[in-house]
C-alpha cells in the first residue's frame, strides 16, 4: 500500500474519483469522494520521492514515464490540488453528477499531465483537461455556452494534435520521448509544440478561446477552468522553452494589451478572464528570463494566481448565483447583502494587486526583480504598467462596481454556507503565503517549495525599497481612481459586446464561410445545370448526325457513303500492301 | 355621497395622513447584519471626502518617505524619487481614459454574435432548497 502511495501520480486518483462520480446519484456520497479525493492527492504528493522516476511503463516500444515528480513540477501540482479540493467545496451546494465528475477528472487531468515524465504521457493528459473542461461550459445550458463550447473543443483539441505533430518530430530525431527543454525553435517539432502551448496559455491572438469561454460557463464550471489550463501550460513552457527570448516579449504583450480589454468589459466574469491572460503574461514573461530567480518568479506567481484567480472567480460566481448577473451595470451596492463575499473579493482583489502582506507581492516581487536584474527595461516598464492595470480591473473594478459604486437595489441573500467556506480558505492561503515568515508559515513556505529554493531564500521581499516602491504605485494609482471618478471621467460601465481578435474567426470567418455556402448554394446547381445542358445539346448534335434517325443515315447518302467507305479502305490497303511490297 | 372610500379618511370618516410615496431610496433595513458592522462607513456622507484626502496624505507621505530612503535598483532610472508613484498614476489613467475611445470604437449590442444571454442555468437561486 505504502508502494502504491509513493508510485501512483496522484492526478490518476483524482480522474479515476471524476469518472465513479459521474455515477454516484447520492450527492453527499458524491461529492464526500470529490473532497476526499484531493486530500489523498495531496498526502501521495507529500510522500513521493523528487527527481525519480516513480512509475514506467513500457507500450508499443515506447517507455512511458507515468509519474515524475521535482522541484519544478511539484508547486504547480500542489497548487492544482488545493485548487481542485476549494472547487469540490465550492460545488457543494449543487447537484450535478456530470459536472462534479468533470471537474474533478478535469483537475486530475491536469495533475497527470503536471506529473508527467515523457511527451506522450503529457499528451493524452493535456488531451483529457480539454475533453473534460468542456462539459463545464456546455452546462450552462445557454444557446451561447453550447457555441462557445464547440469552439473551445476545437481550439482545444488543435493545441493537441498540434502537440502530437511535434511529438512525433522530436521522437523521429531523438528517438526519445524524455520531456527535456529545447535549445532552439529550430529544433525538429519545437515550433509544433511552442504552438501547443501558445494555444493554452494563450498567448496573444491565440487568447480568445479563454475570454470567450470561461464567462460563459456554469457557476462553479468559471471556478474549475480558471485554474488549470493556463497554468499546465505555463509549467509546461517552464519545462520546454525555458529562456527563450521570445518569450519575454510575448508575456510582456500578454500583460499589458488585456488591460485595456478588461477596462471596458461588462461582464464582470470575462473581466477575471482577461486578468487571467494578463498575469499568465507575467509567467511567461519570467519563463523568457530564464534565470533562476525568474523561474522562481513563474512557479511562485503560478501557485499565488492559481488561488487569488480562484477566489476572485468564486466571488464573482457568488454573485451570479444570488443575482443572476455579473454584469457591472447591472449590480453594485451588494456588500450590503453579501458583506463575507465582498471581504473575500477585497482579500482576492489585495492580494492579485500585490499589496504587500497578501500572497501577490511575494510572488511577483521575484518576477519584477529577475526582469530588471538582467536589464530588459521595456519589458520591465510594460510589467510596471500592467501591474498598475491589474490593480485597475481586478483590484478595483471588480470589488467596486459588484459590492460597492452605484447601488443597484439588488437584495440577496448572502452567498451558500460552502462557497463562503471555499473562499475563506482561499482567502487564508492568500494571506499566510503573504506574510512575513514565521513558524514555518508566511512566504518563507512558498519560497521552499520553488524550483531554486536556495536562491528564493537569498531573496527578502520585505525590504523597506520593495514596500515602499510598491505601495507608491499602488496607492498613486488609487488616487488616480478616486480623481477619475471625482471628475466624472471613469468611463461608465456600459452593456455590450466587446470586440476583440476573435471577431476575425467569429464574424470575418463565418461570414465568408456563410457567403461561401451561400455562393456554393446558388453557383452549385447553376453549374450542374450548364454541365447538363452542354451535355445534353452535345449528344443531341451527335445524336443528331450518326443516330439511324440522323443525318447520315438519310436519304441516297446512306448508299453512297458506304460505298465511299469501301473503297477508301480498299484503297488504304492497296497503298499499305504495295509499301510492304516494296 | 360622501366618499368614505377614499385613501385619505379611514373607516369612521376620519381623515388620516397618507402613506409617504415609496421612497427611492433603499432602505438600509435590509443590510445584512454582518454588513452593518464591517461596511457600515461606507454610505457615511463624509467617507468620499476621508478616502479622498486619506489617499492624497499617504501618497504625499510615500513620496517624502522616497526621500529618506536610498533605493538600491537594478534599472538606475528608476531610482528617481517617486518614480513608481508617477509611473502608477500615468499608467492607471492612460489606461482608464482610453476606455472611452476603445469603448466607441469596440462596442457593440449585446447580441452582436448572436449569443446574448450568457446567464447559466445554475445561476440566479436567490433561496437555497
Amino acid at each position: 500500500m505504502t508502494a502504491l502511495i509513493e508510485t501512483l501520480n496522484p492526478g490518476f486518483v483524482l480522474v479515476l474519483a471524476g469518472i465513479v462520480g459521474l455515477f454516484i446519484p447520492m450527492q453527499r456520497v458524491r461529492q464526500g469522494l470529490m473532497v476526499i479525493a484531493p486530500l489523498v492527492g495531496i498526502y501521495m504528493l507529500t510522500q513521493a520521492n523528487q527527481s525519480m522516476e516513480l512509475a514506467t511503463a513500457h507500450v508499443l516500444g515506447l517507455d512511458l514515464v507515468l509519474y515524475r515528480v521535482d522541484s519544478l513540477n511539484f508547486i504547480f501540482g500542489l497548487a492544482f490540488l488545493i485548487a481542485a479540493l476549494l472547487n469540490a467545496i465550492y460545488a457543494l451546494h449543487g447537484d450535478d453528477k456530470l459536472q462534479d465528475g468533470m471537474a474533478m477528472a478535469y483537475a486530475g487531468a491536469a495533475v497527470a499531465a503536471a506529473f508527467a515524465g515523457d511527451f506522450l504521457t503529457l499528451f493524452v493528459f493535456w488531451e483529457l483537461t480539454a475533453v473534460s473542461s468542456v462539459f463545464l461550459i456546455l452546462r450552462a445550458g445557454t444557446r451561447a455556452a453550447y457555441f462557445a463550447s464547440m469552439r473551445y473543443l476545437a481550439i482545444q483539441i488543435l493545441s493537441g494534435v498540434l502537440l502530437l505533430a511535434g511529438i512525433t518530430y522530436v521522437y523521429q530525431a531523438s528517438g526519445a520521448l524524455t520531456l527535456q527543454a529545447f535549445t532552439s525553435l529550430d529544433e525538429p517539432g519545437a515550433l509544433l509544440v511552442f504552438l501547443a502551448v501558445g494555444i493554452k496559455a494563450a498567448f496573444p491572438f491565440l487568447h480568445n478561446w479563454l475570454q470567450d469561454s470561461y464567462p460563459k460557463a456554469t457557476v462553479v464550471g468559471a471556478v474549475v477552468l480558471s485554474a488549470f489550463t493556463t497554468k499546465l501550460a505555463v509549467l509546461t513552457c517552464a519545462r520546454l522553452f525555458p529562456g527563450f527570448d521570445i518569450l519575454i516579449w510575448i508575456g510582456a504583450v500578454m500583460t499589458v494589451f488585456p488591460v485595456f480589454f478588461a477596462v471596458i468589459e461588462n461582464d464582470l466574469r470575462k473581466v477575471l478572464a482577461y486578468s487571467l491572460n494578463n498575469q499568465v503574461g507575467f509567467m511567461i514573461c519570467a519563463i523568457g528570463v530564464g534565470t533562476p530567480l525568474a523561474l522562481n518568479g513563474a512557479a511562485a506567481h503560478a501557485f499565488a494566481h492559481i488561488i487569488y484567480k480562484a477566489l476572485l472567480f468564486m466571488s464573482m460566481g457568488a454573485v451570479l448565483y444570488r443575482t443572476g448577473t455579473a454584469k457591472a451595470s447591472e449590480l453594485g451596492g451588494l456588500y450590503k447583502s453579501m458583506p463575507f463575499t465582498a471581504v473575500f473579493c477585497l482579500i482576492g482583489a489585495a492580494s492579485i494587486s500585490a499589496f504587500p502582506l497578501f500572497s501577490g507581492f511575494v510572488a511577483k516581487s521575484l518576477t519584477m526583480s529577475a526582469v530588471a536584474h538582467e536589464g530588459y527595461v521595456v519589458a520591465w516598464l510594460m510589467l510596471l504598467f500592467a501591474s498598475a492595470g491589474v490593480l485597475e480591473h481586478s483590484g478595483i473594478k471588480i470589488p467596486y462596481f459588484a459590492f460597492f459604486g452605484h447601488d443597484s437595489g439588488k437584495r440577496v441573500k448572502e452567498a451558500p454556507f460552502n462557497m463562503l467556506l471555499a473562499m475563506g480558505l482561499a482567502s487564508a492561503i492568500c494571506i499566510l503565503v503573504g506574510l512575513p515568515s514565521f513558524f514555518g508559515l508566511g512566504y518563507g513556505w512558498l519560497y521552499n517549495l520553488l524550483p531554486y529554493p536556495e536562491v528564493a531564500n537569498h531573496y527578502e521581499p520585505f525590504t523597506l525599497g520593495h514596500i515602499l516602491t510598491q505601495m507608491q504605485l499602488l496607492m498613486l494609482a488609487v488616487l488616480a481612481f478616486i480623481l477619475l471618478k471625482r471628475f466624472g471621467l471613469y468611463p461608465p460601465e456600459k452593456p455590450g459586446t466587446i470586440l476583440d481578435t476573435d471577431w476575425a474567426y467569429r464574424r470575418l470567418g463565418f461570414g465568408f464561410a456563410n457567403w461561401a455556402g451561400t455562393v456554393w448554394g446558388k453557383a452549385g446547381p447553376a453549374m450542374t445545370r450548364v454541365a447538363g445542358l452542354l451535355a445534353q445539346r452535345g449528344y443531341d448534335r451527335i445524336e443528331a448526325v450518326f443516330s439511324p434517325r440522323g443525318q447520315l443515315s438519310r436519304g441516297p447518302l446512306t448508299g453512297g457513303m458506304a460505298i465511299w467507305t469501301a473503297a477508301l479502305l480498299g484503297m488504304a490497303m492497296l497503298l499499305s500492301f504495295l509499301t510492304v511490297q516494296h | 355621497m360622501s366618499d368614505t372610500s377614499s385613501p385619505e379618511r379611514d373607516a369612521s370618516g376620519r381623515f388620516v395622513k397618507p402613506d409617504a410615496p415609496a421612497s427611492p431610496r433603499i432602505d438600509d433595513g435590509e443590510m445584512h447584519p454582518m454588513a452593518r458592522l464591517l461596511f457600515g462607513w461606507v454610505s457615511a456622507k463624509a467617507t468620499p471626502g476621508i478616502f479622498l484626502w486619506g489617499t492624497i496624505t499617504i501618497c504625499a507621505g510615500l513620496i517624502l518617505a522616497d526621500l529618506a530612503v536610498h533605493r538600491h535598483e537594478y534599472l538606475h532610472f528608476a531610482e528617481f524619487n517617486g518614480f513608481y508613484g508617477i509611473w502608477g498614476f500615468g499608467a492607471f489613467a492612460l489606461a482608464v481614459l482610453s476606455g472611452w475611445p476603445l469603448g466607441r470604437m469596440l462596442r457593440r449590442s449585446e447580441d452582436y454574435y448572436g449569443e446574448g444571454d450568457t446567464t447559466p442555468q445554475d445561476a440566479g437561486v436567490e433561496d437555497d432548497q
